[in-house]
């Protein structure tokens, strides 16, 4: 008796996880139903699941098309998002750590004047932030792109949460065969981190790979666009074309599925020993 | 940039895309002689365009001038650029009240010495500010009417000439698949602005820089804007926006209001199927197309003030072929100079022709002094009237306590 | 090695782990931030080196602006939403997912995948393809199979069903990511004390969740909690996308950082009334999120 209704629970358990499945993938399914259909086919007053003809061209033409340079934005969106991503984990790895572990008498101001930061929506200092960029001689350069976005007190924050919780004994146990802190960070701290540095890489490197307004108003050249500047720039022309709109947004996002795939039982390991809260 | 430019060469040749520029400056690679400007225009949708003021750029000798075709909010972004040295040295605005007053833009009254009566008035007095000219039009754009001649006929229905008439036929238009009218996803409130208020014989800002439009008459007109929300008449979160004909092509509405630009595209699709119409009268004022036109202007933080004013005077000012070229060959604009707009021969006949009569009779622009803050303080009451039916005559009022205050606060400047 | 020489060891190294990151976040972040307080007392129409002082002018006209005040309170009704909605949502998937012997791998995978999405990319398919207002959008042709009229989503302000658009968004967007550390969190839970509430004879489902799993992720939910607070207030990329146009930006739904946006970055570049709305939103946040900190009593474990 009790076993059945258990067995029913897991089966309904089941059941609701398949249906909630399906519904969380309906956009993604959209955006390849879309972006494989011609014109007509979207717009079309009846429903078809599938594209009445599916058109493998339209990809071949997103890339053909002269007035949007897609390829070149893929390139610069994927430079970008490495150099981010590893220029913020070191960045925020070693304040991180410095932070956690290095005593010393204001450490707890110098926190709290980097978490301070993450109430402070960017949109406010938007305007300074691109003058100074800009006085810098930074516009339309890939330094301009990346390293005002390196410092970020959200990976900082995590790290430091991470370090404070990492195991102190091994570190001890470095100090005491005469390593410093540099040499016990890099050759004990490091290597045994792998999780920590995977979660917030994945996440920043999503963060820079989707960022928009930023990269719209410093890549002011075309050859610097970046991915989402390109997708962009198909909806605000006057006429819209849907059909090419959709398959770029699809290619867009197809990087990212795939470091996102590979990473994320990484992502889990690492929030659960980082301790976000 | 400072990534290696042979991997982005080989990675970019394949695929074509270096036929723009091949610098990573945005600054030619060309040794030509002269000073170095870089020219931004906001991205056309009309194929073609961007290469047409490229080669307009690339065939101008006496400097080396790059153009940047910018995607996204284009205000926004050359109202940032302008802050600093690294923006354009000339670029197609308004340019702004608040950029004029502000010293950001280059007096170009001289380039027009002697040819300025040739410019459209229309367009040149938003340009003009203390009796200098801040940026010389470079074509007009106008908003009409568009409505499918066979749909009203079978609903039985006469082209409007009132507002009133507009209500009635949207209403009687609409079926359940057939919307009546589309103004915009939003209903209106964006494109629409002030044409309403000029169709009922009243104005944005009065000549001596006072609210046009505190006027029990200005109430009334907006009221039948929204009846024509209420009445469901109005196509709503269509794919497309007002500026795209795709909606009207496409049979989800009888009637659209859209720019001249889509005309070729309509006559295309729909042949003779089609009329054209200016925004309709109401009460005892007169129809009304708000007619407008970027400018080209001239950044003050160029360090070629001179070498870029130069530039905009052999482009907008001499080159007459050029500003035909750009008016006529890719969309669909009045050329700004009168006497090029009675040479187009595309311009002579049927809705092309009407649209021209349209804008000489009743044409309106944005008056300069008709500031952002104005405007959305006018545009935000006008979708609260529109979609949530809020009472006109009080949503007015505020609109009007707000535009006095900024009127008072640019007189103020100058 | 003296005391006073091990110190100031101790502060070189700080300094060297420290100090590029805390000198840039200096330089682009806290420079700009001051940069903006300053330009908030000046009159900063369409320059960044104002020179007319105006006091608490700025201060006074934007919380005066009733578009201000309304913004703040879209603001609210966002975060009444998309909060909750969030919570429930991403610790149910949490939970079931948790719990599920096929395929776990599979449905983790598959909730937290939109995280990749970017708004733009989102904005894009409700609008125009799942929410488009015309009558091949996927729901108006749902609306369409069970004999409904199509709806204007994004357009029809009464009823307000523009809010479905705006929270769903989000909610696909975001709940995958609060799932995560909801797992992170259950799996934190000592296996033991389910045991030993079994041997107390609490049923599994209903009471085991209230009284073991939901007290053992109470870290995991005031983190979460304030995440989701933080985020609706920085909520810009979904709503502009979706509702901005060439014209500008409807007056409803349009949270504080969008009207702010439209002053300050706009045609109209009014820098000091922008700068001052920012400054507003930002005690605002802080006020929220550090109020919220003490009432749950976060960071006193460190202390």
């Amino acid at each position: 008796m009790e076993d059945a209704v258990v067995r029913v629970g897991r089966a309904l358990r089941l059941v609701l996880l398949i249906a909630l499945a399906l519904l969380f993938l309906i956009p993604f399914y959209l955006l390849v139903r879309n972006g494989l259909s011609s014109e007509q086919d979207i717009t079309s007053p009846q429903w078809t699941f599938f594209p009445s003809d599916v058109r493998w061209g339209n990809v071949r033409e997103l890339f053909a098309d002269t007035s949007v340079p897609f390829a070149r934005s893929l390139l610069n969106s994927a430079l970008i998002a490495v150099a981010t991503t590893l220029g913020t984990l070191l960045l925020a790895s070693l304040a991180g750590y410095g932070l956690a572990r290095i005593p010393y008498r204001h450490a707890n101001k110098v926190f709290y004047a980097i978490l301070g930061t993450l109430m402070v929506p960017a949109a406010v200092t938007f305007v300074p932030s691109f003058v100074l960029v800009s006085s810098l001689g930074w516009i339309s350069t890939l330094r301009g792109l990346i390293i005002p976005t390196l410092f970020s007190a959200f990976a900082c924050f995590v790290f430091r949460q991470y370090f404070l919780g990492f195991p102190r004994e091994l570190e001890d146990a470095a100090q005491v065969d005469g390593l410093g802190y540099w040499r016990t960070y890099w050759l004990i701290v490091v290597p045994n981190a792998r999780p920590v540095f995977a979660a917030v890489g994945t996440i920043v490197f999503i963060g820079a790979w989707n960022s928009f307004l930023w990269p719209l108003v410093i890549g002011q050249d075309r050859n610097a666009w970046t991915v989402q500047v390109a997708l962009s720039s198909f909806t605000t022309s006057q006429v819209i074309k849907l059909h090419e709109l959709f398959v770029a947004a699809a290619v867009s996002i197809l990087p990212l599925l795939v470091v996102f795939l590979c990473f994320q039982r990484w992502i889990v390991a690492g929030v659960e020993r980082s301790g976000i809260d | 940039m400072t990534i290696s430019r042979r991997a982005l060469l080989a990675a970019g040749a394949g695929v074509g895309l270096l036929t723009a520029c091949g610098s990573n400056t945005g600054r030619g690679d060309g040794s030509g002689a002269g000073p170095k400007l870089s020219q931004w225009y906001h991205q056309y949708g009309e194929a073609g365009t961007e290469q047409a003021v490229k080669r307009y750029a690339a065939a101008y000798k006496k400097a080396e001038v790059t153009v940047q075709w910018r995607p996204g909010n284009y205000d926004q972004q050359t109202a940032a650029a302008l802050l600093t040295e690294s923006g354009p040295d000339v670029f197609e605005g308004g340019p702004t009240l608040d950029q004029i007053q502000g010293g950001q833009v280059v007096d170009l009254t001289d380039l027009l010495e002697g040819v300025k009566d040739d410019f459209n008035p229309a367009v040149l007095t938003p340009k003009t500010y203390d009796g200098k000219i801040w940026g010389i039009p470079q074509v007009i754009d106008m908003q009409l009417l568009y409505y499918r001649k066979s749909l009203l006929k079978d609903a039985g229905v006469e082209p409007p000439t009132t507002l009133d008439a507009l209500v009635d036929a949207a209403r009687k238009l609409t079926t359940k698949k057939v919307k009546g009218l589309f103004l915009g996803n939003d209903g209106g409130a964006g494109v629409l602005g002030g044409t309403p208020l000029y169709a009922a014989g009243l104005q944005l800002v009065t000549e001596d820089g006072k609210v046009g439009f505190d006027d029990p008459a200005a109430a009334l007109a907006l009221a039948k804007i929204y009846q024509l929300y209420a009445d469901k008449s109005l196509l709503l979160g269509a794919p497309t926006d007002w500026s795209d004909p795709s909606a009207f092509l496409q049979g989800l509405t009888a009637m659209q209001w859209s720019g001249l630009w889509a005309l070729p595209q309509v006559q295309k699709e729909l042949g003779d199927d089609f009329g054209v119409l200016p925004f309709p009268k109401d009460g005892s004022g007169s129809p009304a197309v708000p007619v407008g036109a970027f400018g080209a202007a001239v950044s003050a933080r160029s360090k070629h003030k001179e070498a870029a004013s130069d530039f905009v005077k052999w482009l907008w000012v001499e080159r007459a072929d050029y500003q035909e070229d750009f008016a006529l060959s890719y969309g669909f604009h009045i050329p700004a100079r009168i006497s090029l707009a009675k040479k187009a021969d595309k311009l002579k006949t049927g809705a092309a022709a009407e649209a021209v009569r349209f804008t000489t009779d009743h044409g309106y622009a944005q008056p300069l002094l008709w500031t952002p803050a104005s405007q959305t303080a006018y545009q935000d009451a006008l979708s609260r009237i529109i979609k949530s039916g809020a009472n006109p005559e009080s949503e007015l009022r505020t609109v009007v306590r707000k535009v006095s205050a900024e009127l008072d606060r640019v007189k103020k400047k100058s | 090695m003296t005391a006073e020489r091990r110190v100031r060891n101790h502060t070189l190294w700080f300094w060297i782990f420290v100090g590029p990151f805390a000198l840039g976040l200096g330089l682009f972040t806290y420079v700009p931030l001051l940069w903006s307080v300053g330009l908030s007392f000046f009159d900063a129409h369409n320059t960044v080196t104002p020179t007319e002082f105006v006091g608490l002018d700025n201060y006074q006209a934007v919380l005066s602006d009733d578009a201000f005040t309304d913004s703040l309170r879209t603001f609210l009704v966002f975060t009444a939403f998309i909060v909750p909605a969030t919570y429930v949502l991403s610790l149910a998937l949490a939970l079931m997912v948790n719990r599920v012997r096929r395929a776990q791998a599979f449905f983790r995978s598959v909730f937290f995948l939109p995280a990749a999405c970017s708004y733009v990319v989102a904005a894009l398919i409700w609008k125009m393809s799942i929410f488009n207002g015309v009558r091949f959008g996927l729901a108006n042709t749902v609306l369409g199979w069970f004999g409904g009229d199509p709806i204007a989503w994004l357009s029809t302000t009464d009823p307000p069903w523009y809010w479905l658009v705006i929270v769903t968004v989000r909610l696909w967007l975001q709940a995958g990511f609060y799932m995560i550390l909801f797992l992170a969190g259950l799996q934190r839970i000592d296996p033991g004390l389910y045991e030993a509430a079994a041997v107390d004879g609490a049923r599994p489902g209903w009471q085991v969740l209230r009284h073991i799993t939901l007290p053992q992720l109470r870290a995991t939910s005031i983190a979460v909690v304030l995440l989701l607070v933080i985020n609706a207030f920085q909520a810009f990329d979904e709503f502009y996308n979706l509702l901005s146009d060439a014209r500008g930006y409807p007056p409803y739904a349009r949270p504080p950082l969008v009207y702010l946006y439209y002053i300050a970055l706009g045609q109209g570049q009014n820098l000091g009334l922008g700068s001052a709305g920012a400054v507003v939103l930002a005690l605002i946040i802080v006020v929220v999120t550090v109020g919220q900190a003490r009432w749950f009593g976060l960071g006193r474990r460190e202390e």
